[in-house]
Order: C-alpha cells, then sequence, then structure tokens
C-alpha cells in the first residue's frame, strides 16, 4: 500500500478508535433524544451520556461542567461569544454600541464574526501582532476603551502554533470592565488549558483537533447572564443553544477530552522532540529555511516553515505525490490563492508567505513517519530549486 | 473545487526542457514578487521556424505545466503558429487547467511573447 504520511493535524485529526467505538450505540440503539431523560429511559440513558461528556469535557479544561455549553464545533462557539457578549453589553450595560478588541491574525470565524460585527455597528480593533507571532499585551491596552465589551485573542494561532499572552491580556481585559474570550481550538488537549490560570470568561474548543469527531465543539461560559443565546430554539444548554443535542458528537467529544487529558503530558513531550527533530534535520538538509514565528512559545505539534525560492503550491502537490500530507496556509483557506493572512500579519512579504508550509503532527504521528519526511522533502525543495 | 488534473500534475513532476540556451535567438523575462514568479523563456530561431525553447522557472504547478507543454509544442513551428498558441489551447493539452490558475500559468506565454519580441528586435537591428 502508498504510504500516507499525514501532516496536516492542525487541520484535522483522525477520529480515534476508542472514541468511534464509545459514539456508535448513540447513533443506533441508543437513539433517545436526552431531552426526553424525565418521562423516557431512554432518553436517561443518552442524557446521562451527554452528561459525562460535560464531566469529562470540563476536567480537561479545569472548569464546571455547568459552564460546557455544547456547540457545532469552533466556529459556532467563536461567532457565539462575539456576538452574543458584545450585543449584551452593549444593550443592556453600556446603552450603546461596544467595542470589541481582536487581532489581526486571528482564525476567520473570529476576524469574519468581527467584521459582521462592525458592519452592524460596533466598534473593531484589530490588535497588530509583531514578527514573533505573539500579541503584546501593551497593545491590547493601548486598545481598550471605555466601551470595550470583549477582548478576544487566541490561545494559539492555527497556522503559526504561537502561543499567546492570554493570562496577562485577560487581567488587562478586567481591569477595563470587558469580558475576555480565548480560541483554544489549537491548545486544548496539546497544552495545558485551563480556565482559571488563563483567566478568561469563555473559551472555544472543538473536537476534532484532538482526535474527537467532526462537527462538535465547546463555549466555556462562566457567566450565562454575559451573552445572549446565538441559536434560539429549545430549553438546551440551559437555553443559550437551542438545537436537539447531537449525541453521538458529544459523546465522542467527552471520551477524545478524557484521552487527550490522559495523554497530554506524554504527547507534549513527545510531539516537542518529533517537531524539533523535523526541524534541525530539514535544516541540516536544505539552505535557506526560516521558522514563521517565534518556535519557544509555541503548541508542540506545529511546525511553519519557509523555504527560500519555493512556492509551496508545487511543493505541497510534490509532497503529497509523495504520501506527504502537509499545508499552506490555513486548510479553511486551501481554496485561496491569496498568501496566508497570518503570515503577512506577522510582516512576510507576499513571497516569504507562499513559500510557506505547515508541518502538524498528532497523536498518530509516528517517529517513522517523520524520518520518511526528513527523507522525502530536501529531494523534493531541490527538484523545484533545480528549476530555478 | 479547483484541482489539477492527473495529466498537470504529471507534466509538473516531470517537466520536459527545463535549461538554457547559449546564445539564444531571442529571451523573455518575467518577475512577479506578489505571484512569487521568477521566469526566463529561450527560444532559437532558424529559417523562420522556432527549433527549441527552454526555460528556468520559480513559480506555481500551473506555470510549470504548462511551460512544459509550450516547450513541446514550439519545436517546428513558425513565429506566427508559435503566437497563436495560448491558453485555452494549453490548458487543453493539460486535460484543463483550473480557471483560477490561467492568469497566473499565462506567465508562460507571456515570456514566450517577450521572447518573440527580443528575437524581432534583434532582426530589425541587424536588418537596420
Amino acid at each position: 500500500m502508498e504510504r500516507i504520511v499525514y501532516m496536516d493535524n492542525a487541520a484535522t485529526t483522525p477520529v480515534d478508535a476508542a472514541v468511534l467505538d464509545e459514539m456508535k450505540p448513540f447513533f443506533t440503539e441508543q437513539f433517545a433524544n436526552p431531552m426526553t431523560y424525565a418521562h423516557s429511559s431512554s432518553g436517561d440513558v443518552a442524557h446521562v451520556a451527554v452528561e459525562e461528556a460535560r464531566v469529562r469535557v470540563a476536567s480537561l479544561i479545569g472548569s464546571q461542567p455547568e459552564q460546557v455549553m455544547f456547540t457545532s464545533g469552533g466556529t459556532e462557539s467563536d461567532n457565539w461569544v462575539l456576538k452574543g457578549t458584545v450585543e449584551r453589553a452593549s444593550r443592556e450595560r453600556l446603552h450603546k454600541s461596544g467595542h470589541l478588541v481582536t487581532a489581526e491574525f486571528e482564525h476567520h470565524a473570529i476576524l469574519h464574526s468581527a467584521l459582521a460585527l462592525q458592519r452592524q455597528g460596533y466598534e473593531v480593533t484589530f490588535v497588530k501582532v509583531g514578527h514573533s507571532g505573539i500579541v503584546d499585551p501593551d497593545d491590547v491596552q493601548r486598545a481598550m476603551r471605555p466601551t470595550t465589551a470583549l477582548v478576544s485573542i487566541m490561545h494559539a494561532n492555527n497556522e503559526i502554533g504561537t502561543i499567546q499572552p492570554i493570562a496577562d491580556i485577560a487581567r488587562i481585559a478586567h481591569e477595563h470592565g470587558a469580558l475576555m474570550h480565548t480560541d483554544a481550538v489549537q491548545t486544548t488537549a496539546h497544552i495545558p488549558v485551563d480556565v482559571d490560570t488563563l483567566g478568561v470568561d469563555f473559551l472555544s474548543v472543538s473536537a476534532h483537533k484532538f482526535n474527537g469527531p467532526k462537527g462538535v465543539g465547546i463555549l466555556f461560559v462562566r457567566d450565562q447572564e454575559a451573552l445572549y443565546p446565538f441559536i434560539d430554539g429549545g430549553g438546551q444548554e440551559w437555553g443559550l443553544r437551542g438545537s436537539t443535542h447531537n449525541v453521538p458528537g458529544i459523546v465522542g467529544l467527552g471520551k477524545a477530552a478524557q484521552l487527550g487529558k490522559e495523554r497530554l503530558p506524554r504527547e507534549l513531550e513527545r510531539l516537542t522532540m518529533l517537531r524539533d527533530m523535523l526541524l534541525s534535520k530539514l535544516s541540516a538538509q536544505i539552505d535557506g529555511i526560516v521558522v514563521n514565528g517565534d518556535m519557544k512559545q509555541r503548541v508542540p505539534q506545529n511546525l511553519n516553515i519557509r523555504i527560500e525560492g519555493i512556492d509551496n503550491e508545487p511543493l505541497l502537490l510534490a509532497m503529497n505525490e509523495a504520501g506527504i500530507i502537509a499545508a499552506g496556509g490555513s486548510a479553511c483557506n486551501a481554496l485561496e490563492t491569496l498568501a496566508s493572512h497570518v503570515l503577512t500579519s506577522i510582516g512576510c512579504d507576499l513571497k516569504e508567505a507562499k513559500s510557506s508550509i505547515r508541518l502538524s503532527l498528532g497523536y498518530a504521528t509516528t517517529t517513522e513517519d517523520v524520518n520518511y519526511a526528513i527523507d522525502v522533502i530536501p529531494g523534493l525543495v531541490k527538484f523545484l530549486r533545480s528549476m530555478a | 473545487m479547483d484541482k489539477y488534473s492527473r495529466a498537470t500534475i504529471r507534466e509538473f513532476m516531470s517537466p520536459s526542457n527545463i535549461g538554457y540556451i547559449d546564445d539564444p535567438s531571442g529571451m523573455g523575462h518575467i518577475a512577479d514578487n506578489a505571484d512569487a514568479v521568477e521566469l526566463t523563456f529561450f527560444i532559437s530561431v532558424d529559417a523562420g521556424h522556432i527549433t527549441d525553447a527552454k526555460y528556468r522557472v520559480a513559480g506555481c504547478t500551473a506555470l510549470i505545466s504548462t511551460l512544459s507543454v509550450l516547450s513541446k509544442e514550439l519545436p517546428g513551428k513558425t513565429i506566427d503558429e508559435a503566437l497563436a498558441l495560448d491558453m485555452s489551447y494549453l490548458s487543453g493539452v493539460l486535460d484543463g487547467l483550473p480557471e483560477s490558475k490561467w492568469r497566473c500559468a499565462g506567465y508562460a506565454v507571456q515570456a514566450l511573447h517577450l521572447a518573440i519580441e527580443d528575437y524581432q528586435s534583434k532582426g530589425e537591428a541587424t536588418a537596420g
């Protein structure tokens, strides 16, 4: 069989076999609606499973179970928190259009939600990010206004993996009477994520980034009074998020959270070692490799490098032909021929951005996988450079 | 969804005619930083017919595969026949290039045209 080395785990990860096993019964025999638990024993089975998953997720992020709201994933969580808090604070506390502070290199789930708020008359400041790919808390401080309702800065960037000083930024937000959100989609189950240590009021998580299923995530909500519902409907999730629970997905998220918590210390060490080996051995064989963003304050699974004189598109295609799957920008923008907004926001010019690739490892990545990439990629770079 | 045909990927993975022509009849050079493209196209012309075409390139898959196809089409063609080679023809040879890639692949045709202009200007200089 053709060898496939999957190095695009920041885009998505395979569902763990143990996760799938726990999900399966909830597609078939345990199909009941958890909201019927009061009068239906099969509904109660589903309800218990959903609540067990809530406890497992809460345990992973250090929250109370009732602060975990199930959603359809990171994008919904980000949309909800931005729109739900800014609208509520504006109407009920500020009595005028509130202000949002976020950063230029956020995921489009945040950026486009912020632009949607702007279209509706709310004010938004997009803080700039320097070469390090790390937001300077002083820049957030300078962006704060009396009307700032929410500060939303991602925990780690999805393309370059740089970890942000969330606790410091949360302190600034709170000093100014604003709430703090972080999109922790790239960090949860990869590095320790604790809502109290981070000091956040809201936190977004997506299951499929840590071997759970797609289409399910959470928004951690410290205080339910701080935001309006986003999906109006039935009484699910304390009436804050209508829609029949995605029971198999939620069960899968719960199992992935449990496994993620158990595996985290060892995986953090193992992936850091593999990632560092990948960089050092590629750098030894390929001239002109530069790491995009700070290398130390970075999630263990991420390597984002630019390779001088190379267009990432043919390199990624040639890698794919050799069975190595990686990414240029984020998967969400793979169809755009424009350079990554993340890389241009940290000061890369278009040529540098277009010569960059993201290699992201995961639980399923083996040492052999990394060695294969180390063996193959230099030859492909040489092939492309030989044309120039 | 835009994706490359197998023919395009095959062409890109083993491109023909990469290289230089020493003392070319005409040469065209294009550099575009925003598109991360740098390209030089060389032609040899003898008795009104193109006899050889080669190129050096840093650019995208579409451009590399288009250059490869173009360089194989050129030998034996007159200048007018060469100028008639356009993106819709070259895309057809590649079993269809995604339309979003035509602009970048079009640098191949532009570079050929520059090489032909260079050849023609030399002819005028000689004639003058």
